[in-house]
């Protein structure tokens, strides 16, 4: 499944199955954000990029294996795919890394520059990217920034700059319900209220349970203040378009409810 | 009658394919250069009546020699069940190379959803239960020093042995590679230990150290450990449990006092002028 957010500038998602044990854990604890009989999913997001180059940022699940060959064999009509970028090897970020390679033999593998175990990732012979670096495309544009929130040492953020968009990886995701699929989050139905958020951080990152609340919430003002973003692209969520504000005030009220209540499960 | 799995445990050890922790725990220690210094990226080896079992599965960075020790280890019978503490691939990545070469025993991880972490035959283990494992009991614990959201902390009942991930690392020098808490000077790891820290766990620079330290003394306190095994660090004995929780909670306060937010630093200079 995918979708042409604007001109050369695709979403790629695999949603997986009905995440029923999730759905009863928000239906047990009162949540009514998720009825009975809605499906649930937590999506696996990649992103296409294309301009006189093309780059794609992140991989899938090993069970998004075909999905992410075909689309980008769809996208791509027999076009090279010239950088393929994993935010941090996870699996399932990174682990449809070396399908994408046997198919698209000629595409540069980009990783997170940071730390010093490439190798234990097979990621030692990759380009390798630091915060500040760009890449250009040939229309979209794209730089590398420190990963803020994270759940893994090897990890990069990315915005594509023409766009405005950040890739927040892990951090500003939410699970969907059926009918939401690939959806912008202004064409729902609903907001996407800070119960959902909650949901995906406290089980994500979990670690918020530990944090200085006053601390954690600073730096989400100042990434707020830092990027300014017209658009969020996270990699378990849907995309964002308006009113990005709103999201990052509601992000710092995720960090005291995490450290107020604690985790509620796993992903 | 000697304990048949006491004495092959022991002469193996001897043989330095592991390192004996307990009667039936050992260690397979395997080192990554970082710099001058070395990271652990081990494995454990339990031997119970029904079998064998390891606690993660090492990298495949070090697959040949890893598979060479634990079918010297175990005289060539292999493993006969797998514990994962989470999916990330230096705990993970030998897990296909075992089932090519020991057949599909049993896997034990946690996840909320297997396939999407590539282990679709994997039996789920979740936070807080216990499991038996080949006849053994094992808890699942949540660990407060962990980054992946499935990580799993295992304490084997049994031998009091706690196994720990991501947690209690540290880089070490060269010489040390295989040597347990007890034989170490305690004195030099400090460095060490922060060093890993604040690298493996980023997160560690917004945390509130009390908390932190208050949720790891509860759960030590609640599972008593003869050792705790950490896949990135040299195994601690509980007599050096103490000794090394005052150097994590030192390092950890370093690591949160060295981080201050841009945004908090802006308004300060604004209040001070």
């Amino acid at each position: 499944m995918h979708r042409e957010i604007e001109p050369g500038f695709y979403w790629i998602q695999e949603c997986g199955p009905h995440r029923e044990g999730i759905a009863e854990a928000v239906r047990g604890r009162g949540g009514t954000w998720c009825p009975p009989g809605r499906e649930l999913h937590v999506p696996q997001n990649a992103y296409l990029l294309r301009g006189e180059r093309s780059l794609l940022f992140d991989t899938l699940s090993p069970e998004g294996g075909e999905l992410i060959i075909e689309e980008l064999d769809r996208i791509l009509a027999g076009a090279s795919l010239d950088y393929l970028v994993v935010s941090h090897p996870d699996v399932p970020h990174a682990g449809n890394t070396a399908r994408i390679l046997r198919q698209y033999p000629e595409a540069q593998l980009v990783a997170p520059g940071e730390g010093d175990t490439h190798a234990l990732y097979h990621l030692d012979q990759a380009l390798k990217v630091v915060p500040g670096d760009e890449l250009d495309l040939g229309g979209p544009i794209v730089r590398f920034h420190e990963a803020t929130f994270l759940d893994a040492a090897l990890h990069v953020w990315m915005t594509e700059e023409r766009t405005r968009t950040l890739f927040p990886v892990d951090w500003l995701g939410f699970p969907h319900l059926d009918g939401e699929c690939l959806r912008f989050v202004d064409e729902l139905d609903v907001d996407i209220g800070i119960e959902r958020l909650t949901e995906f951080h406290s089980r994500v990152l979990f670690w918020f349970q530990y944090v200085d609340v006053d601390k954690t919430r600073a730096e989400v003002e100042h990434l707020a203040r830092k990027y300014r973003p017209s658009r969020i692209a996270p990699a378990h969520g849907l995309v964002i378009r308006n009113d990005i504000e709103h999201y990052f005030e509601l992000m710092k009220d995720v960090v005291s409810r995490v450290a107020e209540s604690g985790r509620v499960g796993v992903l | 009658m000697a304990d048949p799995r006491r004495t092959d445990s022991a002469a193996v050890a001897e043989t330095g394919m592991t390192v004996r922790l307990t009667e039936d725990v050992e260690w397979i220690s395997e080192c990554y250069p970082v710099g001058d210094r070395h990271l652990h990226v081990s494995l454990y080896l339990i031997r119970c009546p029904g079998g064998n079992i390891v606690v993660d599965s090492g990298s495949f960075y070090h697959r040949e020699s890893i598979e060479s020790r634990l079918t010297a280890a175990t005289r060539g019978q292999g493993i006969q069940a797998l514990i994962l503490s989470h999916s990330d691939y230096p705990h993970s990545g030998n897990i296909p190379s075992f089932r090519r070469e020991w057949g599909d025993f049993e896997i034990v991880a946690s996840c909320a959803d297997a396939g999407v972490q590539g282990l679709p035959y994997a039996r789920r283990s979740r936070i807080g239960e216990t499991l038996e494992v080949l006849g053994r009991e094992f808890t699942f614990l949540d660990p407060p020093l962990a980054d992946r959201s499935h990580t799993t902390w295992v304490y084997d009942r049994e031998s009091r042995v706690m196994f720990v991930a991501d947690g209690f690392g540290n880089y070490h020098e060269t010489g040390t590679c295989r040597l347990t808490s007890s034989e170490l000077a305690e004195e030099d790891r400090a460095l060490g230990i922060r060093d890993f820290h604040a690298g493996a766990l980023k997160w560690l620079r917004y945390v509130d150290p009390p908390k932190l330290s208050g949720q790891l003394r509860r759960l030590l306190e609640e599972h008593p450990v003869s050792f705790v095994a950490p896949i990135h660090g040299n195994p601690i004995a509980a007599a050096n449990l103490e000794r090394y929780l005052s150097m994590l909670e030192a390092s950890v306060q370093e690591i949160a006092d060295g981080y201050v937010v841009a945004e908090q630093s802006d308004r300060q200079s604004e209040e001070s002028r």
